[in-house]
């Protein structure tokens, strides 16, 4: 903010705008029995939003975009939640809202400094492995949940953050290089693969299918950014084998699939409108229906549907506020994805941090939309922060953190200037939430 | 009442639209900020030889023959990947990357040094300065 | 540097992609949603108009139809109701209804239309010819290939409803003219043209075959003639004027006309010979029975008359008529029928336009002028009095259904006038207990049409 002040302002100035722009829709177009339950929505964002915009300075960060589309987009998300089928404030959803914003400060603060956390390296594998423990342990082979009494969690979601960072901290690796057999190796990308493929195991045994892509993404992108390490010297060779390997197996996938997975792959949902294809088709007829403008915040029909607010969120989106919106939303969403673009990272672990966290994005934007929109298979995946889910918008949040991090990314002590150093991240274990 | 409705979604829509291009203006104010405050990290140092200079623009900076190569030094003395320039808490570092011809700094062969200011790096034939950077070209 | 320019290349990648496949999702979108929407419960049908512009189908349900006026429509055009699915509204719906992406669905004033191109005032002319005999008839543009006439009975008035339909008789809820029926001797043009396709027109008119009333096939079976004192020795054009069946057996057993060379001209034309897979004719959404047939052996009693158009032999209307084009045109090809002349959006602008089409070339130009000929002739000799005041290429069958109980009568042609270019089948069945005869029928319909 010191730096910035001007763009600071006008940054949450016209954030603040959009939402009121929304929050005017609801109130002249909304679907609301009583007056208040509008007031109390808008309080509830409008206090969200400057909350935000008071906080942030407190933290010792030079750039501030990404935290202002982050806001923009979980205020738009609790908007949207929030008016699902009538408009009243979603409480639960305000609370993970909350709790993804506390989780993009940890992950800031965790992945800023690529020294300091190349030397917890380990603690990363380790989380990784208690997490997959604790899967095996408690979700059993055929679920993805533990149920917690009043609330359920997702645990396999918090691999995905811990992957990008698994990712990011070793791709300094590429030269130290040793021989095993013929290959000359890297001990860390054979760990990188090795875990990569046990957490594509343990959620094909949870029966997660739809994960394993974005793990693949992630994995991807870390993948590029080693092999343009300095003295990487990935052969042309082991580029086509890797390419084979991963046709091979996912060939061997397809075709040792579980019978219910190839129904789905192969589902015609409009001979089966009212049995599997219920979901998909209402979802299609629900964005026909809801055309470029939508039908008014609270009025569609697609809330009736099972998943309706995770899903096949985007079609309820479209419904009620309309593709263009919709649309907008996603365009928000790559926006946040596209700041590294403009503003790029200054090392190769930061440049991980950013590739992995838009490959995680993108891949399960892709997949819900998609999949949602009978275009790929449909897979239970959310839309980061739009989806309701209180694990995802956690670990949404930890990776938007990441972002943040490759945006004010810190390289050690500052040299001493007429400025005083800036003090050493905090140290916090790990991404839990 | 119709069209009451289009009007307010098309604002809607267009107080987004509008939003994001100030988050897009405000992303480039901040490239600004981001480059001198890089300025300040990498101690505002370059790399000079005679008739180039080379910026150290990120962290990561390998030197080197190689097509891939940030600092590309097209003499056959210099390896393809002849070393690499870390920095940390404002301190830069070059490495040897197992070169042929080695890494000298200020005269002696080292595997990994730490940079001062006005350091002399020989690579192979050719001889580089690393210095604070001056402001405007200079040739 | 190269780390900050590499980075970013991934992530434009990734970017990249997704976007990539969200505009191939809103471009789906925007052509599909009318397909979804006609999967919910909401719709505004609009009209589908005959090509004077009358209405023949309203969706809105609004418009008051004089009783049983649209009763030679019933089961070609069909309804929303679901009961008729072979029909144009059933298979064109998602084009009816007043809907498009951008306007929504619009309840007052969409104009979305089907005009087709049939001449309701003629079918009319046509159903009422039949005098409550049933069959089918169907006639189109040999030229252009607008379907201007199929009407089919017994059929419904599709503004009445369904109620009593247990009691419907068999054949009421589909158009005749798109299933397969047994051809009868129209299936002799086909082996004309067989003929004519493996030993040329020369060839063939040299060769003659004594007919006395039957015919004993080398492995024993005997074919009869309808006309039991024999047509004595005949030419092929004479053949086909008498409809000679002897003289058909001996040319599908004859040496110079191998069953191989049979199959594949049949095959060409379109038959699904000895069980191939049946395909169907698209016309505008609405699927038309392709013919099929079995040939074993050209001495086998089945095989030879298959040929002759009883046997397994089965031939759509609208099929045979389709052959009269490729005869008429002169070409060897097909002009392909189709019923949508064009489709008006929600705000009444074209969205859809026919285009005409032709088949591949089934047989020789050669052949089709010698083929032509003949009809020709035929339609001279035999049918000037009886279809007055046209030029017409002809050709009748009988065919007997029913194990013999019943003969039904066709009658497939074409015109032979610049000006009314037009081929047709008649389908009359059980003609021996009904009023009219098919060259009535074809006389009603075609002084419909043309006047």
């Amino acid at each position: 903010m010191k730096s910035n002040p001007f763009a600071y302002v006008i940054s949450g100035l016209f954030v603040l705008l959009a939402h009121c722009a929304m929050l005017a829709n609801i109130l002249y177009n909304g679907n609301y029995e009583q007056i208040g339950d509008v007031w109390s929505l808008a309080a509830a964002v409008l206090g969200l939003d400057l909350a935000w915009a008071i906080l942030m300075p407190f933290f010792r960060q030079h750039t501030h975009t990404v935290d202002f589309i982050l806001i923009l987009i979980l205020n738009m998300s609790l908007i949207f939640q929030s008016c699902f089928g009538g408009v009243h404030l979603s409480v639960k959803h305000m609370i993970t809202c909350i709790a993804a914003l506390i989780a993009s400060r940890i992950g800031f603060l965790v992945c800023r400094d690529h020294n300091w956390i190349a030397r917890q390296k380990k603690l990363i594998w380790i989380g990784i492995g208690l997490v997959m423990i604790v899967i095996l342990l408690f979700t059993g082979s055929r679920s993805m949940w533990i149920d917690m009494g009043s609330f359920t969690i997702q645990p396999s979601e918090l691999l995905k953050p811990l992957l990008v960072m698994a990712c990011a901290t070793s791709v300094a690796e590429q030269q130290k290089k040793h021989k095993l057999l013929w290959f000359n190796v890297v001990w860390e990308n054979l760990i990188l693969l090795g875990i990569t493929a046990a957490i594509c195991l343990l959620q094909w045994w949870c029966r997660d299918l739809g994960s394993i892509p974005t793990f693949a993404g992630i994995y991807a992108a870390g993948f590029f950014m080693r092999i343009c390490y300095p003295k990487a010297k990935f052969s042309k060779k082991t580029l086509i084998g890797a390419g084979i390997a991963v046709l091979v197996i996912a060939g061997i996938g397809i075709k040792l699939a579980p019978a219910y997975v190839r129904d789905r792959l192969f589902v015609d949902i409009w001979s089966d409108k009212t049995g599997n294809g219920y979901q998909q088709s209402q979802a299609l007829i629900a964005i026909a229906d809801g055309g470029w403008f939508g039908k008014g915040p609270g009025k569609g029909f697609l809330h009736n549907v099972f998943a309706y607010e995770s899903d096949i969120v985007f079609s309820t989106i479209s419904e009620e506020w309309g593709l263009l919106f919709a649309l907008m939303m996603i365009f928000i969403l790559l926006l946040m994805l596209a700041v590294p673009l403009i503003n790029p990272p200054r090392s190769y672990y930061h440049g991980t941090l950013a590739a992995g966290v838009c490959a995680a994005f993108t891949v399960q934007m892709a997949l819900n939309i998609f999949g949602s929109c009978n275009m790929i298979p449909f897979t239970g995946v959310t839309i980061p922060f739009i989806s309701m889910g209180g694990t995802s918008m956690v670990t949404s949040g930890l990776m938007a953190g990441m972002l943040i991090a490759s945006q004010s990314p810190s390289f050690g002590k500052l040299p001493a200037k007429k400025k005083r150093p800036s003090a050493r991240p905090a140290v916090r274990k790990g991404a839990g939430a | 009442m119709e069209n009451a409705n289009l009007i307010l979604c098309a604002v809607t829509a267009a107080a987004l639209d509008i939003c994001a291009l100030v988050l897009i203006f405000a992303a480039y104010r901040e490239k600004s900020t981001a480059k001198k405050r890089w300025a300040r990290i990498s101690s505002n140092m370059e790399l000079v030889e005679p008739g180039a200079t080379y910026p150290l623009g990120c962290d990561e900076v390998l030197i080197g023959r190689h097509a891939s190569a940030d600092i590309r030094i097209p003499d056959l003395s210099v390896s393809r990947y002849h070393a690499m320039m870390t920095v940390s808490d404002g301190v830069w570092t070059i490495k040897d990357m197992g070169s042929r011809s080695g890494v000298y700094v200020n005269g002696v062969l080292v595997k990994e040094a730490k940079l001062r200011e006005n350091d002399i790096i020989n690579l192979g034939s050719r001889r580089l300065i690393f210095r604070r950077r001056r402001d405007k070209h200079e040739k | 540097m190269k780390s900050i320019k590499r980075t970013q290349r991934i992530i434009t990648l990734f970017l990249l992609l997704f976007i990539t496949g969200m505009a191939a999702l809103v471009i789906k979108i925007q052509r599909e949603s009318p397909f979804y929407m006609m999967n919910s419960d909401k719709h505004e049908l609009g009209m589908v108009y005959d090509r004077n512009g009358e209405v023949i189908f309203d969706g809105s349900g609004k418009t008051q139809f004089p009783e049983g006026s649209l009763i030679d429509l019933g089961n070609l055009i069909g309804d929303d109701k679901g009961q008729m699915s072979n029909t144009l509204v059933a298979q064109n719906i998602d084009k009816l209804n007043n809907y498009s992406f951008n306007a929504g669905l619009v309840k007052e004033g969409g104009k979305a239309a089907i005009y087709t191109t049939l001449d309701h005032y003629a079918d009319r002319a046509v159903y009422n010819a039949y005098m409550g005999a049933k069959g089918c008839a169907v006639a189109y543009n040999y030229k252009t290939g607008e379907i201007l006439v199929c009407t089919s009975l017994p059929n419904i008035d599709v503004t009445k409803g369904y109620e009593g339909i247990a009691d419907f008789e068999t054949g009421t809820l589909i158009s005749k003219a798109l299933y397969g029926t047994v051809p009868g001797s129209t299936q002799k043009v086909s082996t004309v043209i067989t003929a004519l396709e493996i030993m040329g027109a020369d060839k063939l008119f040299s060769k003659s075959f004594t007919c006395t009333g039957h015919y004993t096939n080398k492995n024993g079976d005997v074919i009869d003639c309808h006309n039991t004192s024999g047509h004595g020795e005949q030419n092929i054009q004479q053949a086909v004027e008498n409809s000679c069946n002897p003289f058909f057996a001996q040319l599908v057993a004859d040496p110079d006309m191998p069953l191989n060379s049979i199959k594949k001209v049949y095959s060409r034309l379109g038959y699904a010979v000895n069980g191939e897979e049946e395909q169907y004719i698209d016309i505008d959404g609405i699927q038309c029975e392709r013919a099929s047939t079995t040939l074993v052996d050209s001495n086998d009693f089945n095989t030879q008359w298959a040929c002759i158009g009883q046997g397994e032999t089965l031939v759509s209307p609208i099929q045979l008529m389709m052959w009269q084009s490729a005869i008429a045109n002169g070409t060897g090809k097909m002009t392909m029928p189709h019923i949508i002349d064009r489709v008006t959006d929600v705000y009444g602008e074209v969205s859809e336009l026919s285009k005409t089409t032709y088949s591949k070339q089934l047989f020789s130009e050669d052949t089709a002028s010698t083929m032509r000929q003949i009809l020709l002739t035929n339609g001279a000799n035999h049918y000037s009095g009886s279809i007055p005041g046209y030029t017409l290429g002809i050709k009748s069958g009988t065919a007997q259904v029913k194990n013999g109980d019943e003969d039904n009568s066709l009658l497939v042609g074409f015109v032979d006038d610049p000006r009314h270019p037009i081929a047709f089948c008649v389908l009359l069945e059980d003609r021996y207990s009904t009023p009219v005869t098919s060259e009535q029928i074809v006389s009603a319909m075609l002084n419909a049409i043309c006047n």
